[in-house]
């Protein structure tokens, strides 16, 4: 009885896409409320198989999360990284508006949230907390990739202290 | 500029045209439209909170919708019972306005035709049951002047019936707009929709505000002051701030007339319009900071523009979306133009100085 209610009262949808959220590492430390702010602030589409999400030296405006299917990352013509589902790229269009890296192309039929900068911006504004757990999240993925890049040989860069 | 980025801008400017003459020939099958348009994107900031906490949109929408019409029910028997009382008071008071209006009209003739000339004296033009009818009319009228800003059966029926839907639907309209948009323009669009729904959003909303404010502000303001018509003047003067500038404005004509011939005296109206100058201030100084940080900056010789423009072309209902449209405007060149920027998009120097120091 209270399973029926909740059904009918509850977008159980909504809360799976919720939970799949505070699942990645970006949002991991998200309330269910922010959570649900942001799943709000997300755009869903559905891209088909071989359907090009960027090109190469597209400016990035938006964050990509895959929840279904599997993108492949693409630069000069070889596949350099496949995305899996509760994978997420184009991250740095929450940064900087730069030319993309990499094409990005739907391997199969694929399901993606799209977070657009100005409606993070905007979640910043009037959910700051939000904000602060992104960006922080977002800040710790940086570093660990310079972590690891600078401890790549030949990278050229300082070692890691 | 590179050949595929001609086409969505040619497709755009066609589109836009295109919209701009429907709109024009067929604005008057569209105004209910717009009107639950602006109603459900005002209201759906409310029914998101309640969506983020996981409860259905649809639950949402039915219950305020409920929560609404209990409302109406219960005020029925306060509000609605004491505009009937006030137009009830009016009808019983009419002569005595009349006679106090006829005897400051007098007295004011007659001190002036002692000061002036006898070739430039006034004549006693004013007939007293003329007056009395015209004052009784008037003031009879306020509920009719507040009705006829908008049509009755939209008011009424059309318009909840179709901000149903509207609401039900939330945001499926752009989700299926963004389904259907070539994949390499979603970015794009999605930078559209975004800077559009962010200027229109928070004018719409402020103007909201700044209704309210002026509907509680001018109601505490009568009753204090002893004026009648309190409750209408009020609603006439919060629903005429949709257009900006005008709630003080036709608050102060209407409330000052109305006072004046309650009282019989000029120093009533006067008083009702300083209260209306007060509201005014207290709106620029209080609330028009607060909504121009969150809304639309634009100058106001480009407000005027629109406004005139507006009117000219829609008549009342150009006024009432003069600015709106304006703010889409505005959010579609700021795109554009951050569009044809970005092709020579850089990172910031400070950053990329800061970056060549080596990651210790």
């Amino acid at each position: 009885m209270l399973k029926q209610l909740r059904k009918i009262f509850f977008n159980q949808q909504f809360a799976a896409r919720r939970r799949f959220l505070k699942s990645l590492a970006l949002f991991r430390d998200l309330s269910d409320r922010d959570a649900g702010l942001l799943a709000q602030a997300l755009h869903s589409r559905v891209y088909h198989s071989g359907e090009v999400i960027f090109e190469e030296g597209e400016i990035g405006r938006a964050l990509f999360i895959l929840e279904s299917g599997k993108v492949d990352l693409v630069k000069s013509g070889a596949t350099i990284f496949s995305v899996k589902p509760g994978d997420f790229f184009g991250e740095m269009a929450l940064l900087e508006q730069l030319p993309r890296t990499a094409k990005a192309v739907a391997a199969e039929r694929s399901q993606l949230l799209l977070l657009y900068r100005s409606k993070l911006d905007a979640l910043q504004v009037s959910h700051p907390r939000i904000g602060v757990v992104i960006m922080a999240h977002l800040a710790q993925l940086l570093s660990a990739r310079l972590r690891r890049f600078s401890q790549l040989p030949g990278s050229g860069a300082a070692p890691d202290a | 500029m590179p050949e595929r980025k001609k086409t969505p801008l040619l497709l755009g400017l066609a589109g836009l045209a295109a919209a701009a003459f429907a709109v024009f020939h067929l604005y008057h099958v569209l105004i209910p439209f717009l009107l639950s348009f602006a109603l459900a994107y005002v209201i759906s900031p409310l029914i998101g909170r309640f969506e983020a906490r996981g409860v259905r949109r649809e639950v949402v929408v039915v219950g305020l919708y409920a929560a609404v019409l209990l409302s109406i029910v219960l005020l029925a028997n306060t509000v609605i019972g004491l505009a009937a009382g006030q137009l009830q008071d009016l009808q019983a008071q009419g002569p005595q306005y009349a006679a106090r209006a006829k005897s400051f009209l007098d007295a004011t003739i007659a001190g002036l035709n002692g000061r002036l000339p006898a070739g430039l004296r006034l004549p006693r033009m004013i007939d007293p049951k003329e007056l009395q009818a015209q004052a009784i009319q008037q003031v009879q009228n306020l509920p009719g002047y507040l009705l006829g800003v908008f049509p009755v059966l939209s008011l009424f029926f059309l318009i909840p019936f179709i901000t149903f839907f509207l609401l039900i639907d939330g945001g499926d309209l752009i989700e299926g707009f963004i389904q259907r948009c070539p994949s390499r323009y979603v970015e794009q669009v999605l930078h559209l929709t975004s800077e559009i729904d962010m200027s229109l959003g928070n004018y719409l909303r402020g103007l909201i505000l700044v209704a309210l404010a002026i509907f509680c502000a001018s109601f505490v303001g009568l009753v204090v002051l002893g004026v009648d018509q309190a409750l209408a003047i009020s609603l006439l003067a919060a629903l005429s701030s949709f257009v900006p500038y005008a709630g003080a404005v036709v608050g102060a004509v209407v409330g000052g007339l109305a006072a004046g011939f309650q009282f019989g005296t000029a120093a009533a109206g006067f008083k009702v319009v300083g209260l209306f100058a007060a509201i005014r201030l207290g709106d620029e100084m209080l609330l028009q900071p607060y909504i121009a940080k969150h809304s639309v900056d634009l100058h106001p010789l480009l407000f005027l523009l629109a406004f005139m423009a507006g009117g000219e072309l829609f008549g009342f209902v150009g006024l009432l979306f003069a600015i709106p449209v304006l703010c889409i405007v505005k959010a579609v060149l700021r795109v554009a133009w951050a569009w044809y920027v970005s092709e020579e998009a850089m990172g910031s120097p400070e950053i990329a100085d800061a970056a060549a120091i080596p990651y210790v």
